[in-house]
C-alpha cells in the first residue's frame, strides 16, 4: 500500500477555462456578467427589457437551461447573437461550455455578454466562468425568506436585483429583512428593485452596467499600457 | 447536484495522479472540502458511489474533511470564523471580509497499491 500525497484543487480544470474566458472577455472589451437566480425569477424578461435600453451598446446572450431553446429564441430578435446552452441533467453551467460557445460568437463586436446560468440559487454561484460580475436575482414571488436560505450565492453577488417589485404592495415582503440579510454576508453587494413590466429602476439597472462596463474597460486599458 | 460535478473532475484527477505513480488500486480517497462551497458530504458519497463503478476506484473508500470558514476584516483586520449567514465582523459590525479558508475542494492523498 502506497500514499500519494496530492493537494490538488479539483475545481482546477474549470478554474483554468474561466481564466481563459475572463481573458476573452477583457480583450474584447466587454463586461461579462453571470445571472444567477431561481427558476422564473425573471432573468430573461429582464434582458428583453435591458437590451434595448443599452440602445447603442451591442449585447450577447449565453444561456444555460436543462432543455429547450426557449429563452435564447425569446432574445435572439433583439441580441447581436444569441446562443443556447442544453446542459442535460446539469444544474449549472461549466467554464468550457461557456468557452465552447464563445467560439461561435462575434464577441468583438458586442459591449455585454450576458451569461443566463441554469435557474438554481445553489450550484451556479460554485462555478466560476470567467465572467466579471455575478447579478443575482431575487424576485418578490419568491419571498423574503431567500437571502437566508441561500447565502452562499448572494453572499457572491455583486448586484441584487429584487425583481417583479411592482408586486411589493400586493404581497407581503419584507424589504428591510432582505437588506438585511444581505448587510450580514457582504456590505459590497449593490441592491436595486427593479420591475420589467413597469420599468421601475430600470434607469438605475442600466447606469449600474455602463458604469461598470467603463470601469472594467478602463482598468484593461491600464493593464495593456502597464504591459 | 454540484456533488456530481465535483466528482468526476476528482475522478480526472485521481487517474492522473495513479497513471503517474502507477497505482492499479486505489483503497482511499482524502478529501478536503470548505464549508463555504456548501458541498453535502452524504450526498458526495452517494455521487461517489455511482461513478466509481468499473475504475481503478471501484473498492476504494472516500473520507471526506470539511474545513471550516476563516474570514480577516478588511478594516480591523482581525480573524474570524464566520456562520454561513453571518460574515458581520464583531468590532465593525460590518461584512467586509476576505476569505482565507472555506472555499477550497482539495484531493489532499490517495492511497493505493501498485
Amino acid at each position: 500500500m502506497m500514499k500519494v500525497n496530492v493537494v490538488k484543487n479539483v475545481l482546477k480544470a474549470n478554474d483554468i477555462v474561466a481564466n481563459e474566458n475572463r481573458k476573452i472577455f477583457n480583450k474584447a472589451k466587454v463586461l461579462a456578467l453571470n445571472i444567477i437566480s431561481s427558476p422564473g425569477s425573471g432573468k430573461t424578461t429582464l434582458l428583453e427589457k435591458t437590451i434595448p435600453a443599452l440602445k447603442e451598446q451591442k449585447s450577447i446572450v449565453i444561456v444555460g437551461d436543462l432543455q429547450t431553446t426557449r429563452d435564447a429564441d425569446r432574445v435572439s430578435g433583439i441580441a447581436l447573437r444569441a446562443v443556447q446552452i442544453n446542459t442535460g441533467m446539469s444544474c449549472h453551467l461549466y467554464a468550457n461550455q461557456v468557452s465552447e460557445s464563445l467560439k461561435d460568437l462575434a464577441i468583438d463586436e458586442a459591449d455585454y455578454v450576458f451569461i443566463e446560468n441554469v435557474g438554481n440559487l445553489v450550484c451556479p454561484g460554485e462555478f466560476d466562468l470567467g465572467e466579471n460580475l455575478k447579478v443575482v436575482l431575487l424576485s418578490v414571488p419568491e419571498g423574503d425568506d431567500k437571502v437566508a436560505k441561500y447565502p452562499t450565492t448572494f453572499r457572491v453577488a455583486d448586484i441584487v436585483l429584487l425583481t417583479k417589485s411592482d408586486l411589493l404592495g400586493i404581497l407581503d415582503f419584507d424589504i428591510k429583512k432582505v437588506k438585511d440579510d444581505i448587510a450580514k454576508l457582504n456590505a459590497n453587494v449593490t441592491f436595486l428593485e427593479i420591475s420589467s413590466k413597469t420599468s421601475a429602476g430600470m434607469d438605475e439597472w442600466i447606469f449600474w452596467l455602463k458604469e461598470k462596463r467603463s470601469q472594467s474597460v478602463g482598468q484593461q486599458a491600464r493593464f495593456v499600457t502597464e504591459e | 447536484m454540484h456533488e456530481l460535478s465535483i466528482v468526476i473532475s476528482l475522478m480526472d484527477q485521481i487517474e492522473d495522479v495513479a497513471r503517474v505513480n502507477k497505482l492499479v488500486k486505489i483503497d482511499e480517497i482524502q478529501l478536503e472540502t470548505g464549508v463555504l462551497r456548501q458541498v453535502i458530504p452524504e450526498v458526495m458519497q452517494e455521487a461517489f458511489e455511482s461513478v466509481k463503478l468499473n475504475t481503478i476506484c471501484e473498492n476504494a473508500v472516500l473520507t471526506i474533511l470539511e474545513v471550516p470558514a476563516l474570514v480577516v476584516c478588511n478594516k480591523c483586520k482581525s480573524q474570524f470564523e464566520p456562520a454561513i449567514d453571518d460574515f458581520l465582523c464583531k468590532n465593525c459590525n460590518l461584512a467586509d471580509v476576505k476569505t482565507l479558508k472555506g472555499n477550497e475542494i482539495i484531493l489532499k492523498a490517495i492511497i493505493g497499491d501498485k
